[in-house]
């Protein structure tokens, strides 16, 4: 079959939906299928913006390419969801957060002016149409449904998209938590670097790259913690594993996180996660007391629940196993058979 | 953003009245709605956006319409037919040249002369027995910049009507039933139908199919609630129906919290019209509230009710004969009446949610005040593009655009 995905590209950003397309991409194509990833790239501000970017998505025509028909596509995110096509099929990573749940706190983007209200409703009344057309409609975890669900009353299957491919493996208990994650304040990294502020024998190490990572890098150099912080930045896939493999818990607690890739990848390396009550997604797979920690969104919090894992090994390396099962359960067969039937 | 809502309220005795009421609290949560003095012509200062509440009440409604005429905005559409609310607004206040001119405007010079007819009294009042002809909604619809309306049967109409603007459609919202103990009413099932007595609510088909169903099922029973209409003489036909003799309750207009206790004495609520004003029925999602299920003529908002919660009974064919077997099957079958009871609960929770209702009223009030210029931004940056790449006007690829901004809504 020849299908194309479909993702916005915000340039010079890299993040989990765009690891997710390209292997998505890649899992379609080991399977015999003529698979390619479109994109354009995608500004949101300021103002309207937002809407005729999202308009561009409307423009094109993907029902063939070079004389050859295009027999299914597979939409992403906003606002890739708006292209036309007979066969569309999205797999919902996440809406425009900015005019749902994001609105009206630190993180949202519009403002109390009537053409900002109004702009946000619009952004609502395009999800409305382009996710209305799709034929089949998945998200990759409850909670984005469940947000599509309240703000639509469009229904989603569930269908959560497996990790990256990596070398998982399980070197044992390190001396260190791992935060994989772009860093953006959405994701609350602060508050692993305020943990370790708060725990003088917390060591950590924070995985990836982005916006908020000047302010994070003086935040710890603020609270004097520069041996016991390491910022590695975007790390090569090879020293990604062997990150999870020697770390003794992964660290993943965004504000409501639509699904996340760092807690299956920690499972699949036998670690344990430690997330908030607050997390959205991850909690749909990190339990406490089962798979990892689950605590307040405090810093103090965050501090107890990893020394106790790393006081716990047992404990922790059964959690990290209970996890990994579920991760295992999650698989590209499994996934792109429902995509496509 | 402050809204000024146009609307009656209680005391004021009307369906509307108690529908504001119910909503505003959930609206003054999200945003700052000032409710406008009865009365008043003009918005407070600082209002960004006037929303007036309209029905067929000359009473009730006349001071909104004429604040509409002054200030432009938002109008929540509750009847489509607004023949009874002109009339009352023109011959109700002896202008007979207002009526004639409104039914012109609708109806041509056929409408004119019928206007002469009816104020002549050479023929019967138009909004009694020709409301779908002559909605004589045209004046309304041209003041409003967008419309809020509880269904997608006038919706399609003010669409039919002419009508270009905005259309948000919000569903009714359902009253939260209160804590009160059944009334005592004989009647195993009891049906109940709620409202004034008369020929448009299809009392006399109603009683009619009530005598058929009560031959084969003599417990059960039927309780009237609500004023009788000028000329109704219901003993009489009671008496020929011979249902004189016991089966029929009658209560006259009733307080709310009898009201609540009578509906929750019924096993099936009855709610039929015709013809239609486009009107959602209170009554009817009270009962949907208090998990009861209906049977509903087929039209308008009634039509768009799920299957699994209503039975519907055609107006234009056997009425009668389609009420008796609905009657009938829900006389005779309580499992029936359980599930279509919990559909009820459940339709109510997943639409007529009255947190979810006042979401949908702040949604469509945020696009009308924002929405125009937030379209002309967005025309002015496609079409920018557009001739910046030599896409001229009036082209095959100006029309294409102009189509795909309207698939997704953008650029009004």
């Amino acid at each position: 079959m020849r299908i194309a995905v479909v993702r916005p590209q915000v340039p010079f950003a890299r993040g989990g939906a765009e690891i997710f397309v390209d292997a998505l991409v890649d899992e379609l194509r080991v399977r015999g299928h003529e698979a390619d990833c479109v994109t354009i790239p995608f500004k949101w501000y300021p103002g309207a913006r937002v809407l005729t970017q999202a308009f561009l998505w409307r423009l094109l025509d993907l029902s063939e390419a070079d004389g050859k028909r295009i027999e299914m596509v597979v939409a992403t995110k906003f606002p890739s969801y708006l292209v036309r096509h007979p066969e569309k099929r999205v797999w919902l990573v996440h809406q425009f957060r900015q005019a749902y749940e994001l609105d009206r706190t630190e993180l949202g983007q519009f403002g109390e002016s009537t053409e900002d209200r109004a702009v946000r409703r619009q952004v609502q009344g395009l999800d409305r149409v382009g996710l209305g057309e799709a034929t089949r409609l998945f998200a990759t975890s409850a909670n984005v449904a469940g947000r599509l669900e309240r703000s639509t009353g469009l229904a989603a299957e569930v269908m959560p998209h497996p990790a990256q491919e990596l070398a998982y493996r399980n070197d044992g208990p390190g001396d260190f938590v791992l935060s994989v994650n772009r860093l953006d304040r959405a994701k609350r990294i602060d508050l692993l670097v305020e943990a370790a502020a708060a725990e003088p024998s917390l060591k950590v190490v924070i995985a990836g790259d982005g916006p908020d990572r000047p302010r994070l890098e003086q935040l710890a150099r603020d609270r004097g913690l520069g041996g016991r912080v390491r910022f590695a930045g975007r790390v090569p896939a090879d020293e990604l594993a062997a990150l999870y493999a020697t770390c003794f818990a992964t660290y993943y607690a965004p504000v409501d996180e639509d699904f996340g890739l760092s807690p299956y990848e920690s499972f699949l390396s036998g670690k344990p996660v430690i997330t908030a009550t607050d997390a959205g997604g991850p909690l749909e797979i990190v339990r406490d007391g089962s798979t990892g920690r689950v605590v307040e969104p405090e810093a103090v919090a965050v501090a107890s629940a990893a020394v106790w894992l790393r006081e716990h090994p047992d404990e922790a390396a059964a959690f990290g196993q209970t996890g990994s099962a579920i991760a295992a359960d999650v698989t590209w067969d499994r996934a792109i058979g429902r995509l496509l039937s | 953003m402050k809204v000024a809502l146009f609307s009656p309220m209680p005391p004021e005795r009307s369906g509307i009245a108690d529908y504001s009421a119910l909503l505003l609290p959930a609206l003054r949560e999200r945003c700052d709605v000032v409710v406008v003095k009865r009365g008043a012509k003009k918005p407070p200062r600082g209002t960004r956006l006037c929303v007036y509440h309209v029905g067929n009440n000359p009473d009730a409604h006349g001071w909104i319409v004429e604040a509409l005429r002054r200030t432009p905005g938002v109008v929540v559409l509750h009847d489509f037919v607004l023949h009874h609310l002109v009339a009352g607004l023109t011959i109700g206040r002896r202008d007979g040249h207002g009526y004639l001119d409104a039914m012109e405007r609708e109806g041509g010079v056929v409408g004119r002369l019928l206007g002469h007819a009816v104020l002549d009294k050479r023929i019967p009042p138009l909004w009694e027995n020709r409301p779908e002809d002559f909605h004589l909604a045209g004046e309304v619809l041209g003041l409003a910049t967008g419309l809020i309306v509880h269904s997608r049967y006038v919706r399609d109409r003010t669409r039919a009507a002419g009508y270009g603007g905005p259309i948000w459609i919000v569903p009714h919202p359902a009253f939260p039933p209160p804590e009160v103990a059944p009334a005592e009413i004989a009647g195993e099932p009891l049906f109940g139908s709620f409202g004034n007595v008369n020929v448009s609510k299809r009392v006399p088909q109603l009683l009619e199919a009530f005598a058929g169903v009560r031959r084969g099922h003599p417990s059960t029973g039927l309780l009237l609630v609500g004023a009788m209409s000028p000329g109704f003489d219901l003993d009489r036909r009671l008496q020929r129906l011979g249902l004189h003799s016991g089966g029929l309750v009658r209560e006259g207009f009733v307080d709310e919290q009898r009201l609540w206790e009578l509906m929750r004495a019924c096993d099936v609520h009855v709610n039929l019209r015709s013809p239609t004003m486009g009107e959602t029925s209170g009554t009817a999602i009270r009962a949907l509230a208090l998990g009861k299920p209906l049977v509903v003529s087929d039209v308008g908002w009634f039509s768009e009710l799920p299957g699994d919660v209503a039975l519907k009974v055609p107006v234009d064919g056997d009425e009668v004969g389609a009420l008796v077997a609905a009657l009938t099957l829900l006389a005779e079958r309580p499992d029936v009446r359980a599930a279509m009871g919990a559909a009820a609960l459940d339709l109510t929770h997943r639409v007529h949610d009255l947190e979810r209702v006042a979401d949908l009223y702040v949604s469509a009030f945020e696009q009308a005040a924002g929405g125009g210029s937030v379209d002309d931004a967005v025309l002015t940056e496609v079409s920018e593009a557009a001739a910046a790449v030599g896409i001229a006007p009036g082209s095959v690829e100006e029309s294409d655009l102009a189509g795909r901004l309207g698939e997704v809504g953008l650029g009004g």
